[in-house]
């Protein structure tokens, strides 16, 4: 739909599984012990190529967060989540940063790219 | 106007007006302030002709017409009395004079441009004094005027004693311009060089160009101008078009019958035709230089170039079939004889216009294809940015002038010359452009805040109209070798996943254009920024706008539906457009999530 804008990241980056959109730098990695009900995922602070979602209140393992899907731009598959705002204050650290399910992305240089996405398509939490 | 009948001399004459009509005290003006003459005042109201019955004396320095009180009844009536000379109707310029009882000049005014049009010089320097001007330089200044002219005259006509005599005797003794009384005693030298020079002209005519001269030199109360009635008249258009924030005629349409006001009536907001002959996303239009045609380029790997006849009706011309991939833009050669077009990442192919033929088509191989376009500011060349992030530039045979590689991050995905040649403006990271100077080989860069999507030149060269990806559009300005500053910020529309450009348009292109992810058309008003109209219709993305050079009016508009829209004018009911915008916008503006087709 329409001539979709995307940018590309320099070297070694984290791209969309389905299409290969790069969607964030190594550099930017924050951490990498998240989880979803999918199974890992890396906090981001900048992500690139992204649209997103609705803005909703949700219950995640760590308390009440204001969160948005985001969705790989090129091919509309929800490739994680940004925070937007945290309720608890010792969880502030995360707004503004971008979670990108491991699943959903590969990493370009890395053979570390096959993780098995059979889990079920279950909501994220 | 109150009439005065006065029986006494001038000098005595009382300024008072006791009834004034509309109420407005006259302007109580002492009398050597009304002009810089003292004396003049003392004349001016002598009236032409004493045998007339009426005997109306009501040109009183102080009498004013018009509800504020501000204009003098004796200059206005003196300006329009020059109009009429100037149009060529003496006759009624010499009624007026004698029916208001107010000259254009005063009786020794116009004896003395008398004098000097019949080329009485000594008469006329005596005359001079005899005006009255206060400042002694113009004194000067003009009967240097008159001597030179005599000094010539006689030179022409060989009487080299008497030029002599005039120069030494009476232009010297001024004390003026003694650059010029050089040049003129070496005349009398060498009198063959001097004519030579074109210095001896035809008598008759410089005896004009002294008037001309003289008009500059005297007051304007003195000797009024000509053209003054008209250049009032022109300042007064000229402020109420600038006031005018919506203005969007042309000069030629302003009126002097009413106060020009443009609503915003004047901006297109009806749809006057869809045209439907693309079967896919339309995602590039432009207008051709000279207005005559439009040309758009398609993911169906197709362009097409419309016709638009003598009442504004599009119609397809020439359809351009031949690219393997989505043609991502259509660019008008600087003559309108040609366009280029863009296969994505594919080839650059060239066209003829009337033909519809591919005149050549130039690819780099190595699977390095094309991201963007454009032609060189002459139409001999052609440049484009590359998927390896180079800038290519080739000759019209193909030829491959120049690559430049390195420094760029991104692929450029739009690049463009200035078409005076100087410039070409090209995305060279993400959020920078670079203006390169081709002749100083300098460069200068535009720092944005965010991720630019696309960019736009102005007509004049002297704007770049620069997509965010965070839904602005900012308006730089890069005139000069200067660095280049922000000179406002559009916002209004949805932007979050296409490349959506925006143009300018519009009578001296004072509004910016712009498509938009919601569907809908947007056009702000330039330097204020003010969002004016949002025009819905289409039923997908608005991918790309393109305002008609020619027509004020007419503005094109490409969607993901695959149409293009002909805006023109709200003629039937213009108050229409104030509901349009109060309603929320009618088109399924959907923001598309689900996996893209």
């Amino acid at each position: 739909m329409g001539r979709i804008f995307t940018v590309e990241l320099e070297g070694r980056s984290y791209r969309c599984r389905f299409c290969r959109t790069h969607l964030a730098l190594p550099d930017d990695l924050i951490s990498k012990s998240f989880h979803c009900r999918r199974g890992k995922a890396y906090l981001f602070n900048r992500s690139v190529n992204i649209s997103m979602g609705p803005l909703e209140e949700r219950m995640m393992l760590s308390g009440m967060h204001t969160v948005a899907d985001i969705y790989c731009c090129c091919c509309g598959q929800n490739v994680g989540w940004k925070y937007e705002s945290a309720h608890e204050k010792d969880q502030k650290y995360k707004e503004g940063k971008f979670v990108l399910e491991r699943g959903r992305i590969v990493d370009e240089t890395s053979t570390e790219g096959c993780v098995d996405d059979t889990r079920s398509d279950t909501e994220d939490s | 106007m109150g009439v005065v009948e006065e029986t006494e001399p001038p000098s005595k004459r009382a300024k008072l007006l006791a009834d004034e009509p509309n109420g407005n005290s006259s302007v109580r003006v002492s009398r050597s302030s009304v002009t810089n003459n003292n004396s003049l005042g003392d004349l001016m109201a002598r009236p032409l002709t004493t045998s007339s019955s009426q005997g109306r004396d009501d040109d009183d320095e102080t009498t004013t017409i018009g509800s504020k009180g501000v204009i003098r009844k004796s200059e206005f009536v003196r300006i329009i009395t020059r109009a009429l000379y100037s149009l060529g109707y003496g006759k009624t310029g010499a009624m007026l004079e004698e029916e208001s009882g107010i000259p254009m000049h005063r009786s020794v005014v116009k004896a003395f441009l008398q004098q000097v049009k019949e080329g009485k010089w000594d008469e006329s320097v005596v005359t001079l004094h005899r005006i009255g001007l206060v400042d002694d330089k113009t004194v000067k200044s003009a009967s240097f005027l008159l001597l030179e002219q005599k000094f010539l005259e006689l030179l022409r006509f060989d009487k080299i004693a008497d030029a002599l005599g005039t120069l030494r005797d009476e232009i010297v003794p001024l004390r003026v311009n003694t650059k010029r009384v050089h040049e003129l005693a070496s005349s009398l030298i060498t009198p063959s060089k001097f004519v030579a020079n074109g210095k001896g002209k035809e008598s008759v005519s410089s005896r004009s160009k002294v008037l001309e001269e003289l008009q500059k030199l005297l007051p304007a109360s003195v000797m009024v101008p000509e053209k003054r009635l008209e250049c009032l008249v022109e300042s007064s258009l000229h402020i109420q078009r600038d006031s005018c924030v919506y203005h969007n005629t042309l000069d030629s349409d302003l009126s002097l019958f009413s106060d020009h006001q443009c609503g915003k009536h004047q901006i297109p907001s009806r749809t006057l035709q869809v045209l439907e002959s693309h079967t896919d996303e339309v995602w590039f239009l432009q207008f051709s230089h000279n207005g005559k045609y439009l040309a758009s380029s398609s993911k169906d790997q197709t362009a097409i170039i419309w016709e638009i006849n003598a009442d504004g009706h599009f119609s397809l011309k020439h359809k351009l079939v031949g690219h393997q991939k989505p043609v991502t833009a259509i660019l008008w050669s600087p003559d309108d004889r040609q366009v280029l077009t863009c296969g994505a990442e594919e080839a650059i192919r060239r066209w003829d216009v009337d033909s519809g033929d591919c005149i050549h088509m130039y690819e780099k191989g190595g699977g390095i294809g094309p991201i963007s376009c454009g032609w060189y500011s002459d139409g001999q060349g052609i440049i484009a940015g590359m998927t390896d992030r180079s800038i290519c530039m080739w000759d019209l045979d193909g030829r491959e002038m120049e690559c430049w590689k390195g420094q760029r991050t991104q692929k450029v995905s739009d690049i463009a010359m200035t078409d005076d040649g100087k410039w070409l403006v090209s995305v060279c990271k993400g959020s920078v452009i670079s203006l390169f100077d081709r002749e100083a080989t300098v460069e200068r860069l535009i720092e944005e805040e965010d991720m630019i999507t696309s960019f736009s030149l102005s007509d004049d060269n002297k704007h770049l109209l620069v997509n965010l990806q965070n839904q602005e559009i900012r308006l730089w300005n890069i005139e000069g070798d200067d660095d280049p500053k922000i000179v406002m910020r559009y916002k209004g529309h949805k932007r979050s996943r296409f490349l959506i450009r925006s143009c300018f348009g519009g009578y001296q292109q004072a509004f910016i254009a712009s498509g938009s992810e919601d569907s809908q058309v947007y056009i702000w008003h330039r330097s204020t920024g003010k969002l004016i109209i949002e025009l819905p219709g289409h039923a997908g993305a608005v991918n790309c706008v393109s305002w008609s050079p020619t027509n004020l009016h007419m503005l094109a508009s490409a969607s993901d539906d695959g149409t293009l829209r002909i805006w023109g004018l709200d003629r039937i009911n213009p108050q229409s457009q104030k509901k349009k915008q109060v309603q929320p916008s009618s088109s399924n503006g959907v923001l598309h999530r689900c996996n893209g087709n």
